[in-house]
């Protein structure tokens, strides 16, 4: 089956932003991504060092309390969007076990810049208190001052290291 | 005092964690029809190539943001009582700058590796494990490595929104920027033609049509002005007439820090006469740029020289409590400043005006420095203190 073309970019971001409005009407709360990590975190830590997770300044408030970190409106999100990334890919015919990379990049060096950005991205996402989806996006829709802030910024720093990472993507 | 329809009180907490699910299939779904679960797509965004990702960003906020501004605007929804993330400048922009080197080391963001995760791309499950680690770098160091936790924690912590900090009307920043974008979309798509000459976009990428940007940012416009409409000052609407508060209890309020409570100095020449601690120097004009900020459940407490204002200037949200002090700033004077004469003979009389010179000894003596320095910003309080859900990414 040939897989089906991308949605049309305005479409797509109407769609998304009629449902970013939903989630600020029903639940008066943005989208996000880095919830589900972040709180599975404060769940392995409460595991292995109680103590630790009760005072570190990042995951204390996800356990004060006796609360169940993953008990939260986010996480429960973040599963959805799991499904349904999943029901999209299915149904467009895009599910591929495979490597998406430049034609001059070898596969293991792909790797290697998807896991360093990748740790870079938590870092800068915990720091931020959000990422794209929790700052950019939902901060930027209540024009939240810090969020555009941040918007404006991960645009520079993406631009920033264009030049430099150019042979993994062209 | 209303109440907006809008967000949602839910009767259980399981019900409002299902819509959680349900928004985020929604938004897992969108996301993928988008093409954002392909990382050579969303990094064509850095090579000008393949503008998608600015362009449904973007329009996302947007229609968002018409949204959320145009139905606080007629009185349904209240995004004081929603989670707007909180002003910490230096930790957002330099995790903003970090986040956008990572995106394009990886191809993908926090969420987009989760889509990108399950339609079965491996550089998305090395991505998303890097993401867990960095979370656990950032968590493991950020008690301990000098500078970390400054840089966390500085800034205000406070939410701040962009119409409140420019001085303008939410509505008019939401159609600037509906217009700004409309154009920045059309550059954006020059840009496009320029560089798809050097590579072409990724596959299954359709043709730009571009009729449709108008279209959205045409209805988008067409919302925001409606908003207007049904804001701005109707003449046939009567007058809006406030209730009077008494000069003794709004002081009882002040010493109590209840929040919730703004004060406008309506006089004309502020600078006349030491005023009410805390208010705020306005006038009916620069007063609707702050009152178009502030959050519905405010009571807004207005004065002049001496309790001639009664009725709430023609354009003033009509959402808001006003109210007026009993006797404007003489009335305070005499009412607040002015000790009461020891009179009356039954033990409730005395304890009354006990009270009242314990009151009038707060505002007139020492402790009138401590209410005007310390004392937050009536409006912000109103803001925060119902902060109760999560927040984050």
């Amino acid at each position: 089956m040939k897989a089906k073309e991308y949605w049309n970019p305005y479409v797509a971001g109407v769609a998304l932003g009629l449902v970013l409005l939903g989630a600020y009407l029903v639940a008066g709360n943005g989208l996000g991504a880095t919830a589900l990590p972040k709180r599975s975190l404060a769940v392995v830590g409460s595991h292995l060092a109680p103590e630790w997770t009760a005072h570190n300044t990042v995951l204390k408030s996800y356990v004060a309390n006796g609360a169940n970190p993953l008990r939260d409106w986010l996480v429960v999100e973040v599963m959805g969007v799991i499904i349904g990334g999943f029901i999209g890919a299915l149904s467009a015919g895009r599910l591929a076990t495979k490597v998406e990379k430049g034609p001059n990049i070898s596969v293991r060096g792909r790797l290697y810049f998807a896991a360093g950005g990748g740790v870079i991205m938590g870092f800068a996402a915990a720091l931020a208190r959000g990422c794209t989806s929790g700052q950019a996006l939902s901060g930027g829709a209540l024009l939240a001052t810090g969020s555009w802030i941040f918007m404006l910024m991960v645009f520079a720093g993406g631009y920033a290291v264009a030049r430099l990472v150019r042979r993994e993507w062209t | 005092m209303s109440a907006a329809t809008f967000p949602l009180v839910f009767a259980s907490d399981e019900l409002r964690l299902l819509t959680g699910l349900v928004i985020g299939i929604l938004f897992g779904f969108i996301l993928e029809r988008a093409g954002f679960g392909n990382a050579r797509k969303l990094a064509g965004q850095f090579y000008l190539n393949d503008m998608t990702v600015f362009k449904v960003m973007f329009t996302a906020i947007l229609v968002a943001m018409v949204g959320l501004f145009g139905l606080q605007a007629v009185g349904l929804a209240d995004i004081s009582s929603m989670w707007v993330n909180l002003n910490f400048i230096p930790a957002q922009a330099v995790g903003g700058f970090l986040l956008g080197v990572g995106f394009l080391m990886s191809g993908l963001c926090p969420g987009t590796s989760v889509v990108s995760m399950v339609s079965g791309r491996i550089d998305a499950w090395v991505t998303f494990g890097g993401i867990f680690v960095g979370i656990a770098l950032f968590t493991l160091t950020v008690d301990w490595v000098p500078g970390l936790l400054a840089l966390y924690q500085a800034g205000s912590g406070e939410v701040s929104l962009l119409p409140a900090v420019m001085g303008v009307p939410p509505l008019a920043l939401v159609l600037a920027l509906v217009l700004g974008a409309t154009a920045a979309f059309m550059g954006a798509e020059k840009v496009e033609g320029i560089f798809q000459r050097r590579s072409s976009p990724v596959e299954l990428t359709p043709r730009n049509r571009p009729g449709v940007k108008l279209v959205v940012g045409g209805s988008l416009s067409a919302v925001v002005v409606l908003a207007l409409a049904l804001t701005g000052p109707r003449p046939d609407l009567p007058p809006l007439q406030m209730a009077s508060v008494a000069p003794l209890s709004l002081a009882q309020s002040l010493i109590e820090r209840e929040p919730g409570i703004l004060i406008l100095d309506l006089r004309a020449d502020p600078e006349a006469e030491r005023g009410i601690p805390g208010a705020v120097p306005a006038d009916v004009e620069s007063a609707l740029g702050l009152l178009s900020n502030t959050p519905t459940r405010t009571t807004v407490v207005v004065y002049d020289e001496n309790g001639r204002i009664t009725e709430a200037p023609a354009g003033w949200p009509r959402a808001l409590d006003y109210r007026f002090v009993a006797g404007g700033l003489s009335g305070w004077r005499a009412e607040v400043l002015t000790p009461a004469e020891p009179s009356g003979a039954s033990l409730a009389e005395r304890e009354q005006v006990l009270r009242q010179n314990q009151i009038s000894a707060f505002f007139s003596g020492a402790a009138v420095q401590t209410v005007s320095v310390t004392a937050p910003p009536p409006a912000m309080a109103a803001g925060s203190a119902k902060k109760k859900k999560s927040g984050g990414c």
